[in-house]
Formats: C-alpha cells, structure tokens, sequence
C-alpha cells in the first residue's frame, strides 16, 4: 500500500512572547491508504498540533505535508479550502454543528460549498443520516439532540463527501465511555466497508487499541509509530464489541454528551432497546 | 458554492436576529426616507417656480435691446440685419425676429361708413418676420400666416388680426369724454347683453392711414387697405400686445415707416437700419443662459430673459437642499456606521460559525460575498421601506389640507413655500412633493451601495478569522 499522508521534518513552533515553544519537532510520518490511525499521547504533547498540520489548518514552521501527491504545506488558503471539499472531512470533539440548521442541512453543509444543488444534496444527507441510524431526524435541530447523535451528524457531515481522510480530533472526548465506544466502532465499520482513511486524535487507550496503526507523540516527537498486528486488533476490537453487549446503535436516545463513567445498572440498562421519545 | 445559496444563507443569517436586523434597517429607512423626501421637495419647487416663470413670460425666449449695443474689438455692433444673423448663427437658435411697434408712426386704423371707427393709436401695429410667428410659438386660431413672398393689389397690406383687435375700435362720431366712443370686452348694454365691438375685423373692411402735418399745417395723409389673413391666439407670455394687436410683415412696417418719412419729410425718427428690439427663440429651456451669454458676447448686452430669475430660484431650492440634503445624509452616514456596527458583532458572534465552514471547505471568496450580501440586504430593505415611506409622506404633504380637513383642523395649509419658493397666484395647488421612478431607484441604489460599502471592513474580518482559532473546543 502506498502511504496516503506523509510527513518530512515536519516542525512547528509556537512563539508567545518571548518564549519559542517546539510543538513538534522532526516528525516524519507515513500513514497508509485506508488506515485507521489513531494518535495519542499526553495533554500538550503536541497531537492536535500535529493532526491540524496534517489537516492543512495551520502551516508548519518548517517541513512538508503531503496528502497522496498534493503537498498541502505549500498550497494558499483558497487552494487548501477546495482541497478540503474534494478530499478531507472532519470530525471534531464538539461536533461544531451549525445551531441554526436542521441535521441534514448541517449534513449538505460540505456539498453546499462544492456546489451541489439543494435538493441533492438534501437528499444525500437524508440518505447519509439514515446510514447512522438518525431516520426521521433530517429536520430536528442540532440543540435538540444528544451528543451523541450529534457525533453521528458530525459523522454523517465528515462521510457525506466521500472523502479520502477523515480526520477526527477527540471525537469520542464529550462522549460517554458507551457512547463513545460506539462512535469508535462505527467509525471503524466505515473506514472499513469504504476504505476511508481516518486519522483520529484520542486519549483513551481502549480505543486507540482497536486502531491499524497507534503512533504515540511526547514532547512533539513521535515517540512509537506502532503498526498494530492483525490478531491484537481482532482481539481488540471483539473486547470492544463485547464490552457494548451487542448495542452498537450509538447513545440511543437518553444519551446526555455528558462525560461520565455510568454505572453498571445503568450500563445494563443501555443494553436493552430504548424506544423511549426523545427527552431533553 | 452557489449564488443562490449565499442568498438563502444571508438572509437566514439575517431572519435569525430579526430584532437587531430591524433596528439597523430602521437606520436606512429613516435616511433614504429622509432624502427622497427632501428631494421630491426640491423637485416640486423647481417646477412649480417654473410654472410660475412660464405663467410670467416665454421660458425659451429672449430680448435683445439695441440700446444695449457695445464696441467689441473697436468696432461698434449695431443691432441690424447683419447683427441679426450672427444672433441666428448661435447654436440652439431656433428663430430671430425684430419686434417693431409702430408707435412713432401718427395715424390711424379706419373701418365703417366714412371712416367712422378708428384705431387712432398705430402703437398697435406690430412688426415681424412673418417666417418667424409660427417657430416663435405663436398659434393661428383662424387663417394662414402673413408670407413674405405672397403678393397682393397694390397699397394692400396683409395683416394678422388678434382676438380682441376690433375692441379697439372707437366711434368717432361720440365725444371723447362719451362712454358711448368706447366698447371694451364683457361690456353690456342695459339689458345685460354683450356688446360686440364696433368692427368685425374680419368682415369689415379696413384701411390704415398716415397722416403727417407740413410746416405749413396741411396735412397730408396715405392710405393702404388691410387685408386679414389670419387670427392669432392670446399669448400673453409673449406680451400683451397679442390681446388686442394687429401684426404685419417686417417688410410692411419698413415699407410704412418710409412712407411716414417721406411725409414729414424727416427721416430720423423712422430709420428701419437697426431694431430696437429683437425677439430670439431658443430650442430649449436648459440652453437659454448659453445663448443669452453668448448673445452677450456678440456685444448686445442689453437682454432679457426668464433665466435670471430662474436661476435665482434654482439656486435658492438648492441652497435648501443641500442643507436638508446635508443632514439627510448625515443621518444614512450614522446608519452606515449602524450596519457596521451590526455586522462586526454578527461576526464575533459567529467566529466559529465562520471557522467550521471554513475547515469545511468554504472558499474566503464565499465568506466575504455571504457578509457583503447581509449588509446590502440590510441596505435594500431599508432602502425599499424607506421609498414606500417617502411615497406616503409625499401624498400626505400634497393632500395635508384634505387630510387636516378630515380631522377638523383648519382647511387652508399651504406648504408650498417649504423650499423657500415664491407665492404666487395658483401657488397652493402645486403639488409639494414630487417622487419620479428615478428618484426611488437612485435611493434604492444608494442604500444598497450603502449597506454593501458598510459590510467591506467587516467581511474582510471574517475572511481572516483563522480556522483554527475559531473551532478551538469552548
């Protein structure tokens, strides 16, 4: 497989001021087509940087990024946002939905830019939706959702374009563990039926050990690039699987986005099929 | 992205703080309200000062006076023939025509058994360039016009008659001091009917006579007959004369006042050389202080013509205009300032708005147009309330006596003074506010330009919001 994201003497430094701090320093990096890569490390270790210098949202202090054969480092503003509607969708830890659109147009948001007409790309982004099992939500407002359908739409919106990344910055850091877990896996079902490449930050290592590919940053340097073997990630994602007792339809509809280990009774509770009205 | 989508976003952008949108787009309206009206207030004025100049004299024509005649490069112009062409070769001239009155000649207009009515002051007979009348503005109720190549019997002269000419007429058989000597129009006998004038002019037969007295005291006299070839209509903007005159061809009045030299053997008195007066017809009203200037130039610095006046009154309207203007203008500047106001707080509040779509893929050109299109929306809509209002307050300004009078209040307001016009008669009924199409698209423009010129500094602003900065987790 050829590598889809590539890094050389990739360097950022951030000046406030008088003090010059190294974010990242020296990182060369190769990420394969259709990977899940996940990366992780300590707060402040310089993962989000290094994931937004991979993204094209801020321009490294020295070195190259390359996505398949676009070096993205080099490109202006204008060229990088068409880039982005071509080939990268996002996924963020506050799902960053528009509070004034409905669901789906939250969804067509990315298709509105490229120019698809409204009834289109609608149309889409129903379709997309109804995939992350939110049939029936195309026209309920972000606010009066849980997060974790709000996850889902954020889902929906990064997959609606067909991307070759995703890249997804603690989507799962709002999330309860559930919740999250079923975010991850479904995440892992796309990248897998469509051959999606996906580059998420986390620092939940349960989660990052279902992953093709760990790369773990300290200090700004890649401290392990960790390509997982086949059975330790089976095994991995089966205990994963196991864990969410076959309920891998995400939060359901009592799930509150808020970040709290549940209980065991109420973990139990979740297992079962939840076909309780919407209560916010 | 499509067009259609920036508008549809802009607006809902806009929809979606309605009370703040509301207050900015009052701003505008409040402007654009308050220059179109004051305005359509300058424009009223000007024509009702025009009305009231044409209601005064011929807008589009001018006097030329020979007393007025200056040296120009040492040579003395003289108001004559040749004079007369360099008036005609000015631009925008349609037609040049002496103006002779012949109240130097002593004789009279005679018609009836013996002579027995008589017109007995020649000032009467006018002189023109028969080619003239009709360009002139001059309108034929009846006949044809007086034609310099048209010949007649010999001692005949062809004259145009006016509608009142035969009220001239005097029985000369009355005493001078009898009310019976004289009839006048709307006169009536002791029954109350009208009293026709003693002379159809068009039936009966007329002659005009000279009559000189020698050294001697004889007189001598020369008689011509009148033939009436047409009726004019009353114009009194072209003088008073038209009421009650009788004109005859240039070349007739040249040919009389000859005649009348030669029988007072004195010739001063009647030289036909240069014109005293000169009548100049322009094309338009606009062109008429060209060529009063240029006339000027020429060396005939004695004119008249409606222009001072009018220009003393433009001026005047504008002078208020430009004040009102002024502080009309004043009041969209601060709504400029209102929609910038307004949409540099629209952007704080949706950085991160802004940020996600652009991470999302929105191109900078996208995000600028998007901010440009709600301050020009807010402009629009200002601005198409604003037209709306000043067409209201503008029928309620010329129908205010109607309306107060609905309510009671007392019947007569007269406003058309508001500019700082002149009263005059028929003033009042002058419509005060005067709105044409163009002058509701120019506000609609204006405000739009407005809004749009506002939003420059803060789109520029959300363009450069940074992506980053503005998705960063709360």
């Amino acid at each position: 497989m050829a590598p889809i994201i590539r890094t050389v003497g990739l360097r950022k430094v951030y000046v406030t001021g008088k003090e010059r701090v190294a974010a990242l320093d020296d990182v060369d990096l190769c990420i394969e087509k259709g990977e899940f890569c996940c990366i992780v490390g300590q707060s402040g270790s310089g993962k989000s940087t290094l994931l937004n210098q991979l993204a094209g949202l801020e321009k490294p202090t020295r070195g190259r990024v390359l996505i398949g054969r676009h070096e993205i480092s080099a490109m202006t503003e204008d060229e990088l946002a068409k880039f982005r509607q071509a080939h990268l969708g996002f996924i963020f830890q506050s799902y960053n939905l528009l509070p004034s659109m409905t669901a789906a147009e939250n969804v067509a948001l990315p298709l509105m830019f490229k120019g698809v007409p409204r009834a289109e790309r609608l149309a889409l982004a129903t379709k997309e939706l109804d995939r992350m099992g939110l049939t029936g939500r195309a026209n309920h407002m972000p606010t009066a959702m849980s997060g974790g359908q709000q996850q889902r739409v954020g889902i929906a919106r990064a997959f609606v374009t067909r991307p070759k990344v995703i890249f997804a910055d603690e989507p799962t850091g709002n999330l309860d563990s559930v919740t999250s877990r079923q975010v991850l896996f479904r995440m892992l079902e796309l990248s897998k039926t469509s051959g999606t490449t996906f580059v998420m930050v986390t620092h939940q290592p349960e989660l990052a050990a279902c992953a093709d590919r760990i790369v773990t940053i300290l200090d700004g340097r890649v401290q392990s690039d960790v390509v997982q073997p086949e059975p330790v990630k089976e095994k991995n994602r089966a205990a994963l699987l196991a864990s969410l007792e076959g309920n891998t339809e995400i939060g359901g509809d009592k799930a509150s986005g808020r970040a709290r280990q549940k209980t065991a009774a109420e973990l139990a509770a979740y297992a079962k099929p939840d076909i309780r009205p919407p209560q916010e | 992205m499509k067009i259609s989508d920036q508008i549809s976003l802009a607006a809902k952008n806009l929809s979606r703080r309605k009370g703040r949108t509301a207050l900015t787009v009052i701003g505008v309206v409040v402007g654009t309200c308050l220059i179109v009206v004051m305005i359509s207030l300058g424009i009223a004025q000007n024509q009702a000062n025009e009305e009231m100049l044409a209601s005064w004299g011929d807008l589009t024509q001018i006097e030329v006076y020979n007393g007025g005649a200056v040296a120009v490069n040492g040579e003395q112009v003289k108001l004559d023939d040749a004079g007369l062409e360099s008036i005609r070769a000015i631009d925008h001239v349609v037609t040049v025509t002496p103006f002779y009155q012949a109240y130097n000649l002593n004789g009279y207009v005679a018609a009836g058994r013996s002579d027995r009515y008589q017109i007995t002051y020649l000032g009467q007979l006018v002189g023109l360039a028969p080619e003239a009348l009709e360009p002139m503005g001059f309108t034929l109720l009846d006949g044809s016009w007086l034609e310099d190549s048209a010949t007649y019997a010999k001692d005949t002269i062809p004259v145009l008659v006016c509608e009142n000419t035969g009220y001239n007429f005097e029985d000369t058989r009355k005493s001078q001091n009898s009310q019976k000597r004289y009839r006048w129009q709307g006169m009536t006998d002791a029954n109350g009917n009208p009293l026709e004038p003693f002379v159809d002019v068009n039936r009966d037969d007329m002659t005009l006579t000279l009559s000189a007295l020698s050294d001697t005291g004889a007189e001598k006299t020369r008689t011509w007959k009148l033939k009436v070839v047409g009726t004019l209509a009353s114009d009194y903007s072209k003088g008073w004369w038209t009421d009650s005159g009788i004109v005859v061809r240039l070349k007739d009045m040249k040919m009389l006042m000859k005649a009348y030299g030669d029988l007072t053997k004195d010739h001063s008195m009647t030289q036909t050389a240069t014109y005293d007066q000169v009548y100049v017809k322009v094309d338009e009203v606009k062109n008429v202080e060209a060529v009063e200037q240029a006339i000027h130039d020429i060396g005939f610095t004695s004119t008249y013509s409606s222009t001072q006046q009018r220009d003393d009154m433009q001026k005047q309207v504008a002078r208020s205009q430009m004040i009102l203007g002024g502080l009309a203008a004043m009041s969209l500047f601060v709504s400029a300032l209102n929609i910038m106001n307004t949409m540099t707080m629209a952007i704080y509040e949706r950085t991160r708005e802004i940020g996600i779509m652009k991470v999302l893929g929105c191109e900078l050109g996208n995000i600028r147009r998007m901010f440009l299109m709600e301050s020009g929306f807010i402009g629009l809509i200002g601005g198409l309330i604003g037209d709306a209002i000043s067409l209201l307050v503008g029928w309620i300004l010329n129908n205010i006596s109607a309306i107060l009078a609905v309510f009671g209040v007392g019947a007569d307001v007269d406003l058309s003074g508001l500019m700082g016009g002149y009263y005059y008669y028929g003033g009042s009924s002058t419509a005060i506010s005067i709105i044409p199409p163009w002058l509701l698209l120019g506000a609609l423009a204006f405000a739009t330009l407005i809004g749009l010129l506002s939003g420059v500094g803060p789109a520029g602003k959300a363009v450069k919001i940074s992506a980053l900065e503005a998705i960063r987790h709360e």
